[in-house]
């Protein structure tokens, strides 16, 4: 094998292994909420991401990239990501694709006024 | 995995802590008043507000008529400054001391019983909220959460709404082992700085001088955490049933100096944390 093809398997490795580091962290982010779920009598019930309100126990539930955003966002209310990437640190383009991940799982809904785009949650 | 942040523009203006437990019994209220009174006694401006909406009793250590309660302003029936009684004239602090009470009726208590995870999501939101206020518009230095032990939803709200959780233990197996469920589950989770505060140690067990340093510097590795203190169990304290603000009324009490101890600690601990971030 060249070179090139063993560095080729290498870098497969690793993302391979950092997969399954994933893999983990989001099985136990899984049990802590149903653990956490079922201490609050919602024992039974199915996860379904897409219509759990953005309460505490859903936010224990996300990866913590995205914590980080929902929680910025459950103080702001209504705020663009410059305005959450202000709260968090993070940049911008960084809290946009999070905003984004977090519309499309339902968590929030978005809007534009004039130039700028609104991210929110429902019901408030 | 830890997972340690903090939101920006979150702790600038002021402090938020939240005072907790796994298991009831621990002291939490009454340290959580007195440790309010000592930062208002030394001159901070402090709100304590009681999120123990299942077991109320911070209004057993405040007397007070307020106008509404913490279940009107999460029912969006109010601001947090109508829930608010300033009893600083009535216990002479220096600084500020806000209250803000729960209702205590079975009523109300039962009513919070019913809430759903959308009302929860609210409180969620409104709690965040609570703390621009408190901050900007009324001056406050530090807010104190007092909660109900536990995992329950006004707990982990005002966990999340915290720059510093401090969790009460006594010393017992179950205690620790729930507590340490609690920091991997919740706190960890969530990135909470945390502490560890000992409270109604047996005499007997309290060691002095080194001694305590030493079992500090164990049980501290044990969890994780840094231990802020040991306060040993005082029979007039229990008998008292939480009626007196030591720190107010009996400042030469062994409790009251406990008290102004982890109050030095915690400005000490919170001020390197602002310094670091």
């Amino acid at each position: 094998m060249t070179n090139e093809e063993l560095k080729i398997i290498e870098l497969l490795k690793k993302i391979n292994s950092t997969l399954e580091s994933l893999s983990n962290k989001v099985e136990k982010s899984i049990k802590i909420q149903e653990d956490f779920l079922g201490r609050l009598g919602h024992k039974g019930k199915t996860l379904d991401l897409d219509e759990m309100p953005l309460d505490v126990a859903t936010l224990l539930y996300l990866p913590d990239h995205l914590r980080k955003t929902a929680l910025a966002i459950s103080e702001l209310k209504e705020a663009t990501a410059s305005e959450v990437s202000e709260k968090t640190g993070r940049v911008r383009a960084a809290e946009s694709d999070y905003l984004n991940q977090l519309v499309s799982q339902g968590h929030l809904k978005k809007k534009r006024k004039g130039h700028d785009v609104y991210f929110y949650i429902e019901g408030e | 995995m830890t997972s340690t942040f903090t939101l920006r523009g979150s702790n600038i203006l002021g402090k938020t802590l939240t005072i907790h437990s796994y298991k009831g019994g621990t002291g939490k209220t009454s340290i959580a008043a007195n440790l309010a009174a000592s930062y208002a006694k030394n001159g901070s401006d402090v709100c304590i507000l009681d999120y123990d909406f299942r077991a109320p009793s911070m209004q057993v250590l405040f007397k007070g008529k307020p106008k509404n309660y913490l279940n009107d302003f999460l029912d969006e029936k109010c601001d947090i400054s109508d829930v608010l009684i300033d009893v600083t004239r009535k216990n002479k602090t220096k600084g500020k001391l806000l209250v803000g009470l729960t209702g205590h009726s079975t009523k109300t208590m039962r009513e919070i019983m019913t809430k759903d995870r959308k009302w929860e999501m609210k409180a969620l939101h409104l709690t965040l909220s609570a703390k621009a206020t408190l901050y900007k518009d009324l001056n406050v230095d530090y807010i104190i959460f007092d909660t109900s032990p536990g995992m329950h939803y006004s707990s982990i709200n005002a966990i999340a709404a915290s720059d510093f959780a401090l969790l009460v233990t006594k010393l017992d197996e179950f205690d620790f082992e729930g507590t340490k469920e609690l920091i991997n589950g919740i706190y960890d989770v969530l990135g909470r700085k945390t502490g560890i505060l000992l409270n109604k140690i047996p005499t007997m067990h309290v060691p002095i001088g080194d001694g305590q340093k030493k079992l500090e510097e164990k049980l501290g590795r044990s969890f994780n955490f840094p231990i802020f203190g040991m306060i040993p169990c005082y029979c007039d304290v229990q008998a008292d049933g939480g009626k007196t603000i030591y720190t107010l009324q009996k400042p030469n009490h062994p409790f009251s100096q406990s008290i102004e101890q982890l109050t030095e600690k915690l400005e000490d601990y919170l001020g390197k944390l602002d310094s670091s971030e």
